[in-house]
């Protein structure tokens, strides 16, 4: 074969590519969703994926089969995370965000899962105008004043465009100290596991903790790959507190170290364990024991609700067509995937444009607007404007939505549910 | 393959060069045509895939030229991105230019290559390895923690709560180039040449940074240091009794072989703009070392192929494709079997990797296999 | 006692509890690195394996917790040797499959196929038991000796019949070792094996069935660690073995690789790092501890703590 013969043989393979791909209908929307389908993340990020499927689904069911402003809606399902570590991946997440940067049919970037990734992909929709919604991240400072410079940095073109219908770690850390409080506990241990998330929400607890004269009696990280905690369990013992605050997620230590909590003997010396949203998955218990271990020993704060939390109309109806579509309970976060979908499409409705201009400034103008979670909008930072904050405990082996909490609920630790 | 090869050689040279530059320059642009129709990222995989062969040839400098395994290699990487990070954070306010801070990261790279490599002069084979080993896991775990640092001697304190590194919350946003001096000279608009997150430029930046490494392997291959590598790497003592001085020749090697890691990190930090101590991890050394071994130690086109093969064997056939043409099957659980698998098969029917250096073939394989034998 | 002395002597123990589950793993990598100098990345993995088979052995047997009379005395104890076989054979499998054709190749191609298997192995993990946390039930009863037993009122110390299990297990499985390698006569094959493989199979030793004996007692070890570790963590992932290997590997070679005694040194050394490092410097500085010794350590003893350049004992 002459090189001759194998530019030709490269230019035929190349046009072949471009002739098998389909050509998109003519009024198309589309919505590129970017977070982690693989690896240790998979079953959340599927169940997200389902979720935002049947808010279309449930939209078009409402309207006659026609979709918002009489587009057709196209989910592009992207990945953020690298087959090399199994974890979301900078490189990929910016990709993702300029594949829908460069698709002029892309009208909204639903994404990310990890806040770390959305500190790549926030500056790049921001500088294109086109407008973000997450349905998971819970970093502070990805709308409001948080660390340095925040938010900012990831507004190049100094306009919002990034918007969330959960509440964020900050009041979620807060909240969890003034709820610490009430419960009637005085000495703190906190342990996190050194990741964005995870210090980022144990940080806001020590900071409210000092603030209403919570004592923290030490503070240590652990590396997110350790599976034997007796020794800093040991040394939480020794330190005297009587309750242990983990900021960890399901797939770092608090699985274990709740389970060493029990086996050492904490909770039956009246040591209990709190913890943050990233624990807040059905799997827990099982992972860590069963309900023997949790029942009346941990306590779990979740910046909004649980799917099985849901109790309007519209959270009822999601739930159960999510189980019968799809088979299997929907995760956490998929009421927020479900929720952020259904601004996605009444946004698009109001816009009545495929215009990415028209449709940023209709969801930045979202009010009173009714979601699975409650009735909310967005305010000038890009955060909802009534967040629901619950305090859940573990009875019988599942979790039971024990109070809604804030902030600043040590001050009357009104706790009637 | 013989034909193609003959071919190709009887092209004028100037000839050769053109279509190779022609290929290179056309590259983006016909990617982006099949992006465009698509659900493919491709661009984004082959920058991956680039700034993976500009890091697999600096670890080619130090496992395949002079026959020093490294685990560890990413802590190098870690070190270019976080020294840029450093440079560039805002926060910190000292704000260097890209073009001023690359070299000073790769510099603190070779620094940091010399600090590896001095306790590793008296050890052999494996131990080396473990010593690569714990480094590569000590900078990104170091890193994380960097957030807070008091330095106090008695009452005198020097630093209070610093923050290097920002710990697990990452350094954003870092340095671009700054072409805006050009806009000046060609009474263009200002902003028209500031750089965004497009994989076009960044592909650019990255073949550019690849060439200079590429050559500069080439050169270093057929040095007289590039000799001494290899002598050092066949049989240790007798070089020492040949003239090579191996201190100063592994130091070199260490040093050399860090700063292409420094460039590539610097590069891949003012892409993303975000760097997090995670990004550094354990997988990472491995994976260039697999690029390393199974393109065929040593030898520099090799490792050019042989990393563009195997990321985009895995960024693009297993992640992306495969899933599209078999729907039903559950790929992502199972691309990891599938690459275990094909590791394993490959060296069995390949051990000596897929491109070996021709000329010593045969003597490097019982030399490596004889050492460490004591 | 005061509560300060307490905590040190408690996490003194909580240090050799490390290093006891540890140095079965650091035992199998030492033992194969002796004899074919591989670094056998995939050794972690059987640590996992023996975690889930037994696992799935006693869900299968539907054996009721705690562990009482007969299931304790016999079934346990037949249990911890059908695990062993398992992981061991899985071992000797591992061996023919990926490195037994390589054992001429360049010395970097089995390190390459080691690593691959270890992917495999640990995609095959999560397919078979997900990739979640798993909880392993506590069949092991727990009895706080000082407390209940011995009546005493300490304010801190906690040791328990699990504790016991575990030293219990182990350190007759490591002396056992030792005395294999020491005193019988495949024993003497393995190290002369280990010297020097050609002039082994000169005088007339089977160097291909000694080096699958090695890795079918390395497994086996691994394997028996795994089992010891579900029942006294009580929790594990299809990852765990990667982890777990890297720090055998680092004891291995912080005890002077190919050295028996050295590997089970080296991992209560680590041990007693992690929980001293715990307690008295801060969670997330332990791994740099572990590292930063090591490293010192091979500065000043370039072949670890009981290596010799001379390599007299290397197995």
């Amino acid at each position: 074969m002459s090189v001759k013969k194998l530019f030709v043989l490269l230019t035929v393979l190349m046009l072949a590519v471009l002739a098998i791909v389909p050509v998109s209908a003519q009024e198309t929307i589309k919505i590129y969703t970017s977070w982690p389908l693989q690896g240790s993340m998979q079953p959340e990020g599927e169940s997200m994926l389902d979720a935002a499927r049947l808010a279309l689904q449930h939209y078009l069911d409402d309207h006659d089969g026609v979709g918002p402003a009489g587009f057709n809606i196209e989910i592009v399902a992207t990945d953020d995370a690298s087959p090399t570590t199994g974890s979301w991946d900078g490189v990929i997440e910016a990709e993702n965000a300029q594949r829908c940067v460069n698709d002029a049919a892309c009208m909204v970037y639903f994404g990310t899962y990890n806040s770390g990734a959305a500190k790549v992909s926030m500056p790049i929709t921001n500088e294109a105008g086109i407008a973000q919604i997450t349905p998971a991240n819970t970093y502070p400072g990805l709308t409001h004043a948080w660390d340095a410079g925040e938010p900012e940095i990831y507004r190049p073109s100094g306009e919002v465009n990034y918007f969330r219908t959960n509440a964020s770690d900050d009041v979620q850390g807060f909240s969890a100290a003034a709820w610490a409080q009430c419960l009637g506990f005085t000495k703190v241990y906190i342990l996190d596991d050194r990741q964005l998330y995870g210090k980022g929400v144990a940080d806001a607890f020590a900071q409210r903790a000092e603030e209403i004269g919570l004592e923290v009696v030490g503070r240590d990280g652990v590396e997110s790959t350790d599976i034997d905690f007796r020794a800093l369990l040991t040394k939480v013992r020794a330190a005297g507190a009587d309750l242990v605050y983990g900021g960890f997620v399901i797939d770092s230590g608090g699985p274990q170290v709740i389970q060493q909590m029990d086996a050492l003997g904490l909770f039956g010396s009246d040591i209990k364990f709190m913890g943050p949203d990233g624990l807040v998955n059905p799997a827990l218990v099982e992972q860590v024991g069963g309900a023997d271990v949790t029942d009346g020993n941990i306590f779990l704060t979740f910046p909004g609700l649980t799917p099985q939390q849901l109790t309007s109309d519209s959270g009822v109806r999601f739930v159960a067509d999510f189980e019968e579509t799809y088979g299997y309970e929907p995760s956490p976060w998929s009421t927020y995937a479900y929720q952020s979908m259904q601004v996605i499409l009444n946004s698009i409705e109001r816009a009545g444009v495929n215009d990415r201009a028209a449709i940023l400034e209709a969801m930045r103008g979202l009010s009173e607007f009714e979601g699975v979670t409650g009735i909310f909008g967005f305010d000038e930072n890009g955060d909802p404007t009534i967040t629901a904050l619950g305090g859940n405990i573990v009875e019988m082996g599942e979790f039971v939505f024990s109070t809604e909490i804030s902030p600043t609920m040590n001050e009357s630790c009104d706790m009637g549910g | 393959m013989n034909a193609i090869a003959e071919s190709w050689s009887k092209l004028p040279r100037m000839l050769q060069v053109g279509i190779v530059l022609a290929l290179i320059i056309a590259t983006p642009y016909l990617i982006g045509a099949v992006e465009q129709t698509s659900n493919f990222a491709l661009l984004s995989q082959i920058n991956r895939a680039l700034i993976f062969v500009v890091l697999a040839l600096g670890l080619n400098i130090v496992v395949g030229f002079a026959g020093l395994l490294d685990l560890g290699y990413a802590a190098f990487f870690a070190i270019g991105a976080y020294t840029f990070g450093v440079l560039t954070w805002p926060n910190l306010g000292i704000q260097a230019s890209f073009f001023i801070a690359i070299w000073i990261c790769a510099v603190v790279a070779a620094f940091f290559g010399i600090l590896v490599g001095t306790p590793t002069l008296r050890l052999r084979g494996d131990y080396l390895a473990i010593v690569t080993l714990a480094f590569g896991e000590i900078i990104p775990t170091l890193v994380r923690n960097l957030d807070e640092i008091t330095i106090r001697i008695g009452d005198w304190v020097i630093l209070d709560k610093f923050n290097l590194t920002n710990g697990p919350q990452g350094m954003n946003p870092l340095g671009r180039p700054d072409f805006s001096f050009f806009e000046g000279i060609f009474n263009m608009q200002p902003g028209a040449l500031a750089v965004s997150f497009d994989p076009k430029f960044w592909y650019f930046m990255i073949v550019i940074t690849a060439g200079f490494v590429l050559f500069a392997s080439r050169r270093l291959d057929m040095s007289r240091l590039g000799r001494a590598w290899k002598a050092i790497r066949e049989d240790e003592t007798a070089a020492d009794f040949m003239g090579v001085d191996p201190i100063r020749t592994k130091l070199l090697a260490f040093a050399i072989g860090a700063s292409f890691s420094g460039l590539a990190g610097v590069i891949f930090a003012s892409m993303i703009q975000a760097i997090f101590p995670e990004l550094f991890r354990f997988q990472v050394s491995i994976f260039l070392l697999i690029i390393v071994i199974i393109s065929g130690m040593g030898n520099v086109f090799g490792v050019l192929i042989g990393g563009l093969i195997i990321s985009t064997f895995d960024g693009v056939l297993l992640a992306q494709v495969l899933p599209q043409i078999l729907p039903d099957v559950d790929v992502q659980s199972l691309r990891w079997v599938f690459f275990g698998a094909g590791l394993i098969i490959f060296m069995i029917f390949r051990p000596q990797g897929l491109f070996p250096r021709k000329a010593k073939a045969a003597v490097i394989p019982t030399a490596l296999a004889a050492e460490g034998g004591d | 006692m005061s509560l300060e002395l307490e905590l040190f002597i408690q996490q003194v123990f909580n240090g050799l509890t490390i290093g006891a589950y540890l140095g079965l793993i650091a035992l199998g990598y030492t033992m194969v690195y002796g004899i074919i100098e591989l670094i056998n990345f995939a050794h972690g993995d059987l640590f996992a394996f023996g975690f889930f088979i037994s696992l799935t052995i006693f869900t299968a047997l539907g054996i009721p917790r705690p562990l009482e009379g007969f299931n304790l005395i016999v079934v346990l104890p037949l249990i911890f040797v059908v695990t062993m076989l398992l992981s061991g054979g899985l071992n000797v499998l591992i061996d023919r499959v990926a490195y037994k054709p390589l054992r001429n190749a360049p010395r970097l191609a089995p390190l390459i196929t080691a690593v691959g298997m270890s992917f495999a192995l640990e995609a095959l993990f999560a397919i078979w038991q997900g990739p979640s946390q798993i909880n392993y039930p506590r069949y092991f009863p727990q009895i706080d000796i000082l407390r209940d037993w011995m009546g005493l009122e300490p304010q801190l110390l906690f040791i328990t019949t699990k504790d016991l299990f575990l030293f219990g297990v182990t350190i007759p499985l490591m002396v056992g070792l030792t005395l294999f390698v020491d005193r019988t006569k495949l024993g003497k094959a393995m190290r002369a094996a280990a010297q020097d493989r050609e002039a082994a199979s000169m005088v007339g030793i089977n160097v291909d069935r000694i080096i699958a004996t090695t890795f079918f007692v390395g497994g086996a070890l691994a394997g028996a660690a795994g089992l010891v570790w579900g029942l006294y963590i009580n929790s594990g992932r299809f990852l765990m073995g990667f982890e777990a290997g890297l720090m055998a590997f680092t004891a291995a070679v912080l005890g002077g690789i190919g050295n028996i005694r050295g590997a089970v040194l080296g991992a209560f050394i680590i041990g007693l790092l992690k929980a001293m490092g715990d307690q008295y410097i801060g969670g997330a500085w332990s791994r740099i501890i572990i590292f930063a010794v090591l490293i010192l350590l091979l500065v000043f003893r370039p072949s670890g703590i009981l290596g010799s350049t001379q390599s007299i004992e290397k197995v």
